[in-house]
């Protein structure tokens, strides 16, 4: 049998019909405590529940802003460290999530472990910020906020920007 | 090639295609969420998407891969199996040529990095199930199909 023929046999498509149908039934079926927690909105941002990362949750800027002024919070940042050096939200601790995988967890020892940390990377569809979110829950950290604008919200908000060459 | 025809030889190809997929989905059967969120990691799908994904593919790779094993509809399933591979590779170089670092999700807690092995992994799988493909596969078959007559 060519390619050709099998493509044109009924029976193929039977079978790719018979098994995509059922895997969604069974799909379904055997996720609808999952689904009925995504139709009430509860994996908008993300992928977990909130008994499995307690303490995890999003912010938005103006809440950002406030902690960062307060100086409630640490601010840290999981960009690469060549883009934290290019600027960063001042203050900002770098913790890159890149070394932290590497096994480097030295940025580590400079964290609050009783403060808010306020996780925040690139913006848009940048995921660094809720992977070390999770990695620092794992190391004990409490109270972790990602803040999923990021670096490019912070920026096209006008707000201050801190430089590591600066004043070199 | 004689190998290619001889019914046992495709037997245990299907067990280890099969096997594998089975094996792939199970994993990820185990833990949907982290699923999704994998798939979400490469950035070329939203929320919903993912989780959509996360909900049924698990699900076509462990029927596809059953079916493969036990004989029925083996044609179908060696050409979803194949479908899906051909997915795999093309998404994985496409993942490495926007530069995105990201686990593949490919089998669960024991996902690896999605790169140049792993095109070379799905690729042996795929030819292996593009034998089982055109391979007349009605051998140790739960559900045998008449001959065609034309």
């Amino acid at each position: 049998m060519n390619f050709k023929q099998i493509l044109k046999d009924g029976e193929t498509w039977k079978g790719i019909i018979f098994i995509l149908a059922l895997s969604l039934v069974i799909g379904t079926v055997s996720n609808l405590g999952l689904i009925k927690k995504f139709l009430r909105g509860e994996f908008r941002q993300a992928f977990f529940t909130r008994e499995e990362y307690p303490g995890l949750v999003f912010i938005t800027l103006p809440e950002v802003e406030e902690l960062w002024h307060n100086q409630k919070a640490v601010i840290v940042d999981s960009r690469p460290v060549s883009e934290f050096r290019r600027g960063h939200i001042p203050g900002a601790i770098s913790v890159p999530l890149e070394e932290i995988k590497g096994g480097n967890y030295s940025p580590l020892e400079r964290l609050s472990p009783v403060k808010p940390l306020i996780i925040y990377c690139e913006g848009g569809d940048c995921l660094t910020s809720l992977n070390l979110a999770r990695l620092l829950h794992g190391r004990g950290f409490g109270d972790l906020r990602v803040f999923s604008g990021g670096w490019a919200e912070w920026l096209a908000a006008g707000l201050p920007v801190e430089k590591e060459d600066e004043g070199s | 090639m004689r190998v290619l025809n001889n019914k046992y030889f495709l037997l245990l190809l299907r067990l280890i295609v099969g096997g594998v997929f089975i094996w792939a989905a199970v994993t990820k059967i185990a833990d949907p969420l982290a699923f999704a969120q994998d798939v979400r990691n490469y950035r070329l799908v939203g929320q919903t998407l993912s989780f959509l994904t996360a909900i049924v593919l698990p699900w076509v790779e462990l029927i596809a891969g059953v079916c493969l094993i036990i004989g029925v509809f083996p044609r179908s399933s060696a050409l979803l199996v194949s479908g899906l591979l051909v997915f795999f590779i093309v998404l994985v170089a496409v993942t490495m040529l926007r530069g995105i670092d990201v686990d593949c999700g490919c089998f669960g807690t024991f996902s690896r990095k999605a790169d140049l092995w792993l095109i070379l992994e799905d690729s042996i799988w795929l030819v292996l199930s593009l034998v089982l493909l055109f391979s007349p596969a009605n051998d140790f078959c739960l559900l045998k199909r008449a001959p065609k007559t034309s």
